[in-house]
């Protein structure tokens, strides 16, 4: 397994963890935890837009592995 | 008229107006009542069973005196509710039978209660040692209330703490296979919501038996056939753990890495993936 295809991977697993804690912070009735899960998603869009930069550059690398 | 019709009817018309007056008397529970309660409820219960059973032959009588006793106590209760002088006059005052872990023998004599009798009552709240006890007092209604020594109170998440997630009361949103729409409204969901989760666990919304949802929005369901193992919800230690594995790849990522600007990105997130995690623990974990 190439470095960029292990760095989607994580990011995929990201976007699962940032989606299931958007649904959280829409569901939730409680103020309080509605405004954790709601920085929450954001902290992980910004670690999301990070890791796809980079998974940018790693394709440019090796370009033979793109898209995988 | 024959006698049996005559005590017929007088049952049937005193068991509507006694319902009418004992409701009009509120929903105190009889546990919670004071000794008094207990006498007026007494008279009117007899002053009932006399009238059906033609002991008072005039029914005006009858129907006098229960007016009496349940309007007076109504009157005494609403008028207490302005007075706290004439609250304590007719309900009582509370008696301490303990303070700073001493027994106040005067005032236990003063309610009439024995040593035995006192250690029966804290043993009624699962005390069984005098020395635990800081504080117990006696209510109106006779009812024991005990504080424990700080040190021998329950431990709560504020005395080791940790913080722990808000909660709401759960809605209950399905019973006997019926949905509520009523609670699901106030969860701001709706049954199509409801259909997708069930379908998600594999279950037919007519073998649930109760289902709940807790504060986050996440579904609990009883079935019918017991012969079936649910799941628990198991999404935010699911979700924990997701996270933890993300973090420990960049970690990873960030030490395989020969380009130092991409180990510097990595470091960056997995510091606050690691912040992310600290600070949902309590939210997820529980």
């Amino acid at each position: 397994m190439t470095v960029g295809s292990q760095v989607k991977q994580t990011l995929a697993g990201l976007k699962g963890v940032g989606a299931t804690l958007k649904i959280y912070a829409t569901q939730s009735e409680e103020e309080e935890i509605k405004t954790v899960f709601t920085d929450a998603t954001g902290i992980t869009e910004s670690v999301i837009k990070d890791l796809e930069e980079r998974i940018k550059v790693l394709e440019f690398q090796e370009p033979q592995y793109k898209g995988h | 008229m024959p006698e049996w019709i005559n005590i017929l009817l007088r049952s049937v018309a005193f068991f509507i107006i006694v319902l009418i007056l004992v409701r009009l008397m509120g929903k105190r529970q009889p546990a919670g009542l004071t000794p008094f309660n207990y006498v007026t409820y007494g008279v009117i219960a007899f002053i009932t069973s006399l009238v059906i059973l033609n002991v008072v032959n005039n029914i005006a009588f009858g129907l006098v005196a229960l007016v009496v006793w349940t309007m007076l106590p109504i009157a005494l209760d609403l008028a207490a509710m302005k007075s706290k002088w004439l609250h304590d006059w007719i309900n009582g005052k509370p008696t301490t039978l303990i303070k700073q872990g001493k027994v106040m023998e005067e005032n236990l004599a003063q309610v009439r209660l024995t040593g035995e009798e006192l250690l029966r009552e804290l043993r009624a709240k699962d005390v069984f040692r005098l020395a635990d006890v800081e504080f117990a007092i006696m209510e109106p209604t006779g009812a024991v209330n005990v504080m424990l020594k700080a040190d021998k109170k329950p431990l709560t998440p504020h005395d080791i703490g940790k913080q722990v997630s808000p909660q709401t009361e759960p809605q209950t949103v399905i019973l006997d296979g019926n949905v509520m729409d009523e609670s699901l409204a106030n969860m701001g969901l709706n049954k199509n919501w409801l259909e997708t989760q069930l379908a998600g666990i594999g279950v037919s919304l007519d073998n649930v038996f109760i289902g709940q949802i807790d504060t986050t929005g996440d579904l609990y369901v009883d079935l019918y056939d017991d012969a079936i193992q649910m799941p628990q919800p198991k999404v935010k230690e699911l979700l924990y753990a997701n996270l933890e594995k993300c973090q420990a790849d960049l970690l990873t990522y960030a030490l395989e890495t020969k380009d130092t600007g991409a180990k510097d990105m990595y470091d960056k997130n997995a510091e606050k993936l690691e912040q992310l995690i600290k600070k949902l623990k309590p939210y997820l974990l529980r």
